[in-house]
């Protein structure tokens, strides 16, 4: 997990007035091109002709309705769902020249719900995140072991280290499989809705855990996220979908605005600009009927 | 501070480790002491009664077990030395190899049955649930009716129904992949018609003989085995056993859930099916010799799982013990229980799965998923 840590403005999480300080230019690392999505061979497609570009080393939020296929994007993107049409490329790369292990090896996606066996430790879990690292008759290597113990420092779990998942709290144990992903030490990382069902604590808990990663792994986080407010405060660039198409993209600023909220989202909302980005007060929900 | 801290948390591993593997190797030593027990009981009962010094003493004879003449007539086949006394002969050629084959019967189901619990992510499964069973039932009842001339050959063909079965399942279950539970449910389909079939079959049989060793094979018995169903399954149960634990890793990251193990860099499918095909190559093995017992592929992983967790290779560790115990010790039951009549050994272990599942049902809210 060594990188060259980028020096970004330490002591404050201000980047509203100046996103990127002092980076060169984003490259992209995923580049979906034309995408059309479906489940199955004969359902519509959820995403139909759209195209994506995933900058290098920043976070980038997806965010919209439910429904708007968020998730189904994401899974396009990660080679789970094959498109009907387009590419995706990952490092220049088409990802499905990839062998399943290979691709493993550099994008990693963390599905929005998972269970665990019965009677396994936290470490043993997280320890499967090296399953595309490991030959068929390799045992654990120290680098796997290393980056095992990374994963758990960078999720803040090493108290949980020997304690069985099904002992654990909801938080408590979304931090392990974002360990297990984080373990699988990939360059780019897909979170499908990371923070849902979680209290407010681990919450704020996956959302450090994003910008450790950008900030000292180079690595590039794209995420899912129902809380617009969160989106806004983490990202540093926003893709707003509606009805399986990119309704705006940019960053969140330019994004969070009562207009887009009321056209994407179908909400009266105001958006306050706070020291820690904009801050969204949903009002009232748009009917249809009375737009 | 933190290297400190490093070094607990590095002590507290092993610790936890070691306790897991010392309650497997718990496990296995009392699994040893009670097939010991049990292998001592059914040499030493019967209608030749010995003692159990006698039978301990015959059946650690030095001059037998370090004789690689004896053992070649028995694993490769041919004559049994004419030097054996009578006692040998009796303890050598028919009440051991019957041992041996409950051994090997039941390490075959208990292992199938921990992959099939893997592979179907249900903890209810057993190595029959993806048609093997109605497969193998069927074709010896076919056998068994119609097919009268090809008796000799009835353990393959049976291995071989189940075989059938089982990819007639994965065809029907196929569309655009499978899933656990598709699979599950074209099992039963297969189960049901095949099982109908099966019965009608019954109808077609006039002589009670016949009606009786039809039953004797669908409840699984080991009665009448010797060395040559020893070399019969050996080969196959060491080959799906070494294979099995080739590919214990494949099976942790499998029970993680398919979108996980895909994340993983796993081809679910390919890896599912392989995974599968063993644990059938490892169920045939187990019918070919001893006919459909039930019940041990269901409950040895379900026990083993309790005592150890669900890492995959303690899982199947814990399953090569404590699988040939509970067979050898059902076997016990099944033929000195209601003597001089020997009952198959699937009612006995029927008789025992069907109470623990009761017991575990008002012990767990939990029941189901593994």
């Amino acid at each position: 997990m060594a990188g060259d840590h980028r020096s970004r403005k330490s002591g404050t999480d201000d980047r509203t007035d100046d996103a990127t300080p002092d980076r060169s230019p984003p490259t992209t690392a995923v580049r979906g091109t034309d995408l059309v999505v479906a489940y199955g061979d004969t359902s519509d497609p959820v995403i139909d002709g759209e195209s994506i570009d995933i900058p290098t080393d920043e976070v980038t939020a997806l965010i919209g309705p439910n429904g708007s296929g968020k998730s189904t994007l994401l899974k396009g993107l990660a080679h789970r769902l094959e498109p009907d049409r387009g590419t995706v490329l990952l490092d220049g790369r088409a990802v499905d020249s990839f062998g399943t292990k290979a691709l493993a090896r550099k994008l990693g996606l963390l599905s929005q719900e998972n269970v665990a066996p019965e009677g396994i430790s936290v470490a043993d879990l997280v320890e499967r995140g090296r399953y595309p690292h490991c030959g068929f008759f390799d045992s654990l290597s120290d680098t796997d072991h290393a980056a095992v113990d990374d994963a758990i420092r960078l999720a803040g779990i090493d108290h949980l280290r020997e304690r069985d998942v099904g002992s654990l709290s909801g938080g408590q144990e979304q931090l392990v499989w974002i360990a297990m992903a984080l373990a699988q030490d990939t360059d780019v990382v897909l979170l499908d809705e990371p923070t849902t069902f979680l209290d407010p604590h681990h919450q704020l808990e996956v959302m450090q855990i994003v910008e450790t990663l950008r900030d000292e792994s180079d690595t590039t986080v794209v995420l899912v996220l129902h809380d617009i407010g969160q989106a806004a405060r983490y990202a540093d660039h926003v893709v707003a979908l509606k009805d399986g198409a990119v309704y705006a993209r940019g960053p969140p600023e330019s994004i969070v605005t009562p207009a887009l909220l009321a056209d994407v989202f179908e909400i009266e909302a105001t958006v306050v600009e706070t020291e820690h980005g904009p801050r969204i007060v949903p009002l009232d929900p748009i009917h249809d009927d009375s737009t | 501070m933190a290297k400190g801290l490093d070094e607990l948390a590095e002590r507290s591993a092993v610790g936890r480790d070691w306790y897991v593997t010392s309650k497997l190797a718990a496990l296995a030593l009392c699994s040893l002491g009670i097939l010991l027990l049990a292998t001592l009981l059914q040499v030493s009962f019967g209608a030749y009664p010995l003692t159990l010094g006698e039978a301990w003493a015959t059946v650690f004879d030095p001059a037998i077990l370090l004789n690689g003449d004896v053992w070649h007539a028995f694993l490769l086949g041919g004559d049994t030395p004419e030097w054996f006394t009578r006692r040998q002969l009796v303890v050598w050629n028919i009440r051991l190899p019957r041992i041996l084959v409950g051994v090997l019967v039941g390490a075959n189901l208990a292992v199938s049955g921990a992959i099939f619990q893997i592979v179907t992510r249900n903890e209810l499964a057993s190595p029959y649930i993806l048609g093997v069973s109605d497969g193998a039932g069927l074709v010896v009842l076919l056998t068994l009716t119609a097919f009268s001339g090809l008796l000799p050959l009835l353990p393959v063909l049976a291995a071989a129904g189940g075989g059938a079965a089982f990819l007639l399942v994965y065809v029907i279950a196929w569309k655009n992949g499978t899933s656990p539970v598709r699979l599950v449910l074209a099992g039963v389909v297969v189960g049901t018609v095949f099982g109908s079939v099966q019965r009608a079959l019954f109808f077609f049989i006039d002589n009670l003989g016949v009606v009786m060793s039809a039953q004797t094979w669908l409840s699984g018995s080991l009665l009448g085995t010797d060395w040559a169903q020893v070399r019969i399954a050996l080969p196959f149960t060491v080959l799906a056993m070494l294979l099995a634990f080739a590919v214990t890793r494949e099976l942790d990251v499998l029970l993680l859930g398919e979108e996980t193990a895909e994340s993983l860099g796993m081809p679910v499918e390919k890896v599912r099916f392989a995974v599968a095909g063993i644990a059938i190559l490892s169920t045939a093995a187990a019918i070919a010799v001893a006919g459909l017992v039930g019940f041990v592929g269901l409950i040895v992983p379900h026990m083993v799982r309790n005592i150890v967790g669900s890492d995959s290779r303690r899982l199947l560790a814990g399953c090569l013990f404590l699988g040939p115990t509970l067979l050898v010790g059902a076997d016990v039951g099944a033929r000195l229980a209601l003597s001089p009549i020997q009952l198959p050994v699937g009612i006995i272990t029927g008789l025992v799965g069907g109470p623990y599942f009761l017991y575990l049902m008002r012990k767990k809210e939990k029941l189901g998923e593994v």
